[in-house]
């Protein structure tokens, strides 16, 4: 009773002016940092910090957090309409959505998108509201052979974006790992394949790859057919089309898993959206009931991935709040504003500041409505950007890529790394292998290989300690059959016929 | 084709020449500062250097009435902000957080920098580092924890930022005293909290200043302080010093310019980042980061501060192998 009491306060400090304002301030920039394809949502809510100075802590909270929300759902609108990610976490959703608009529903899938993050985005503040203590209690039971099997699991979702061929999906997933080992390595900082090139000792940001790969290496792909492929929304309905009810209920199983996912993994200081989008579309993929149809531009794989990193933004503010400690980076700079303003997050907020941390849950669910309502009139007129010329838009995708690139390091040699990985995602396209699993071992490269070797710290070099843990060893063995049934399904496809084929 | 190359390489190298002369010739002329001043900080955002920057670089703008933008470029233990100075001009219009993590860098690994190649405008922030455990922590003093690391040589779990850092030579440093831990490296500070408060490691080795919230909210509590005299704000903790550990190796922030730059442009810089320091609302933040309160150095202490660290640690370094 107390809790619901001290909300409806909350609810009624939103609606204070500096308050309203900051809120609205912070939907239209999460949303716009996160159309930018580079420029990452973390970076965005960095940018805005010093903005926030000036403000009173509370709106200046609000601002971040509206930020932190709206810039899970903003990426969806390039990912489908240009097949331009525009936060790392938007990649899986972007192998079914992207496909949806091609066949000329992109209006269905930017609804479906949208339906996602706002189920998602209730959801995850009802939780973060009812469950906080308990919830952060659980966050502490992770520790890194834990984080290791999980990143093994979110590597696992290959199988799926492989398209035709399993092999080349491996091929690539390897390229991209490869790729992320390229640099100093982050525990016993040796340099490895930099060739002494200072280029090269940095490392490949992974952000460049999956701009340059997606962005620059589709829109070569179009050059080269001269911009001819008709606009796919001509014809298309571009009316804003949200899911019928029916549809979401068929769709019920989906939610509930991907919104679990997206609680666990925000929960989770090191998982984090990226890791749930990717685990989320893994998971469905395997065990949905439309799962073998994913990639093809099913609901699923556009619902999936959205639930789960909406959802996993609530799971981050528990700890934040209830332990002060913040599992991701957008997090690390809102407790950075916490902690200027002189509050410092923890067991004892909710008695020393009720009223502020009522008013941040409040305005969360006021945030994911105007996120909503924003993107509900923003599919329209970006739907009918598809009508350009495609040499336009594709001159404007390119120019944001670099730009977004630029945005997220101030450092030229991206640039050159964008171009190059666009070349190399042309390639892989004209070669038919598949770009995803490359940008997926980039993505989760780094942290595989960092939470392996804190592992082999910790427990002095015995990896079976991942099969004996209980969350490492559950996570290890769905990875284990997520990876074996398909490749043993292939293998009975193409071998067993092809012996008795042999016989005859 | 040959001097088809050749000429197109001629002609760039004389475009670069004559931009280079150009350069230096309005170098001498130009106003100062003529554009905004370039505040690289080469960690991610959010962190101490970062919050250094945000905080010292607003006042210092309206000090001067300059922009001073804030520039994240993180990588490599803080090489890839550094290199990103030291590329550029050095006519004051770039300067620089560096902190004790990169400094050891010239002594634990290799960097393709000198201390001479840059020029300290100030020391800002010098923060003693601690071990702590959580609350609950079975070790209720340095002395419970002392015997059970050499009861069980390498047994015990110390997280810590990365191997090579100041907090990994300092755990090596008792280790060659018999205090033998396991350094466990989490470069996320999340987990490495997290690692303590979950059990998962036994202790951690952090400056307690950004630990302040959980320090504050009694999640965690310092077993030994690495300093030469107890700390006002843990009176009972004791210090490496009084126990005959020879370590301090404090953490520190420094604001550095590129070397070259014209002295009265370091001079300049320096003075508004004297009276920066000096200010109430500095002294504030070092409280509120439970810093010395005598962290600030100026230009020339600054620079045998460097020096000193510098020699200090080669020496720890040798003393136990990197």
């Amino acid at each position: 009773m107390d809790v619901i009491s001290q909300l409806g306060s909350g609810f009624a400090n939103v609606f204070v002016p500096a308050n309203l304002l900051a809120l609205v301030i912070g939907t239209i920039a999460g949303m716009l940092v996160a159309v930018l394809p580079g420029l990452t949502l973390v970076m965005g809510v960095v940018l805005a910090l010093p903005f926030t100075y000036q403000l009173g802590i509370t709106p200046a909270v609000i601002l971040l957090t509206a930020m932190y929300i709206t810039g899970t759902y903003g990426g969806a609108f390039t990912a489908i309409l240009f097949k331009v990610p525009g936060e790392p976490l938007d990649v899986p959703l972007l192998w079914d959505g992207w496909r949806m608009a091609q066949s000329g529903r992109p209006a269905e899938a930017l609804g479906w998108t949208l339906f996602a993050a706002f189920f998602a985005g209730i959801l995850t503040v009802i939780c973060m509201v009812a469950m906080a203590v308990p919830f952060a209690r659980f966050a502490l039971k992770f520790d890194a052979p834990d984080y290791f099997a999980i990143i093994v699991f979110g590597l696992t979702s290959v199988v799926a974006l492989g398209g035709a061929s399993l092999t080349n999906a491996f091929i690539s997933l390897f390229v991209g790992l490869f790729i992320a080992t390229i640099g100093v390595e982050e525990t016993f900082g040796a340099e490895r394949f930099s060739f002494g090139v200072p280029l090269l000792a940095d490392g490949v940001e992974y952000l460049t790859v999956m701009v340059g790969a997606y962005g620059v290496g589709e829109v070569l792909v179009r050059f080269e057919q001269g911009f001819k492929t008709t606009p796919m929304a001509m014809g298309a309905k571009v009316q804003t089309k949200l899911p019928s009810l029916i549809d979401a209920i068929r769709l019920r199983a989906t939610f509930l898993r991907s919104s679990l996912i997206g609680l666990l993994a925000g929960i989770v200081p090191g998982a984090g959206a990226t890791i749930a989008s990717f685990v989320s579309y893994g998971i469905e993929r395997q065990y949905g009931a439309n799962g073998a149809k994913m990639g093809s531009g099913c609901a699923e794989g556009i619902v999936a991935p959205q639930i789960a990193s909406t959802a996993s933004v609530g799971g981050h503010m528990v700890p934040l709040l209830v332990l002060g400690i913040p599992g991701s980076g957008a997090t690390a700079v809102i407790l950075g504003a916490f902690l200027l303003h002189g509050v410092q997050p923890g067991p004892q907020i909710f008695q020393t500041q009720p009223q502020m941390v009522y008013t941040l849950f409040a305005s969360m669910f006021v945030a994911v409505f105007a996120m909503c309502l924003l993107g509900y009139f923003a599919i329209e007129p970006l739907v009918r950007v598809l009508y350009f010329p495609e040499a336009i838009t594709s001159a404007y995708v390119v120019m944001l890529c670099f730009i977004g690139a630029f945005a997220a390091r101030n450092n030229l040699t991206d640039l050159w790394m964008v171009a190059i990985f666009g070349v190399i995602g042309y390639l892989f396209e004209r070669l038919k292998f598949p770009v995803a699993p490359m940008i997926l071992g980039c993505i989760l490269g780094p942290t595989a290989e960092r939470t392996f070797q804190t592992t082999m710290i910790s427990f002095q070099n015995d990896w079976t300690v991942f099969l004996q843990r209980p969350v490492s060893g559950t996570v290890m063995l769905l990875a284990a059959v997520a990876l074996g049934v398909p490749i043993v399904k292939a293998w009975k496809d193409t071998y067993i016929p092809a012996i008795r084929r042999g016989r005859k | 084709m040959k001097s088809l190359t050749r000429l197109i390489t001629l002609t760039g190298a004389s475009v670069l020449a004559a931009g280079s002369l150009f350069a230096g010739a309005a170098l001498a002329q130009e106003k100062y500062p003529s554009r905004p001043i370039e505040f690289i900080v080469p960690w991610g955002p959010g962190g101490g250097a970062d919050q250094l920057a945000r905080k010292v670089g607003k006042m210092l703008e309206d000090n001067l009435k300059v922009s001073f933008p804030v520039v994240n470029a993180p990588g490599a233990t803080g090489a890839t902000g550094m290199t990103k100075l030291l590329v550029g001009q050095p006519d004051g219009h770039a300067m620089s957080v560096y902190i004790a993590d990169t400094h050891a860098l010239q002594v634990t690994g290799a960097t393709k920098w000198k201390p001479g190649d840059f020029k300290a405008l100030a020391i800002m922030v010098q923060q003693p580092s601690a071990i702590l455990v959580p609350m609950d922590s079975r070790f209720k003093t340095w002395a419970d924890f002392e015997k059970e690391a050499k009861a069980n040589p390498g047994k015990l779990k110390v997280a810590v930022l990365g191997l090579g850092s100041i907090d990994d030579v300092t755990l090596r440093y008792l280790g060659s005293k018999g205090v033998k831990t396991n350094a466990v490296p989490f470069s996320n500070p999340g987990e490495r909290y997290v690692s303590i408060l979950g059990g998962h490691a036994d202790a951690l080795y952090e400056q307690a200043g950004d630990l302040r919230q959980m320090l504050d909210n009694k999640q965690m509590r310092p077993l030994l302080i690495f300093a030469n005299e107890r700390v006002a704000e843990f009176k009972d903790i004791p210090v490496s010093k009084e126990l005959g550990y020879n370590v301090t190796l404090p953490q520190f922030r420094s604001i550095v310019v590129k070397a070259g730059t014209p002295p009265e442009r370091v001079k300049f810089l320096a003075d508004a980042i004297a009276r920066a320091a000096a200010s109430p609302e500095y002294k504030a933040f070092l409280k509120d980061s439970y810093a010395d309160p005598g962290s600030y150095l100026g230009p020339d202490e600054a620079d045998k501060f460097l020096k000193h660290e510098m020699d200090a640690l080669s020496a720890l370094v040798a003393s136990v192998g990197k």
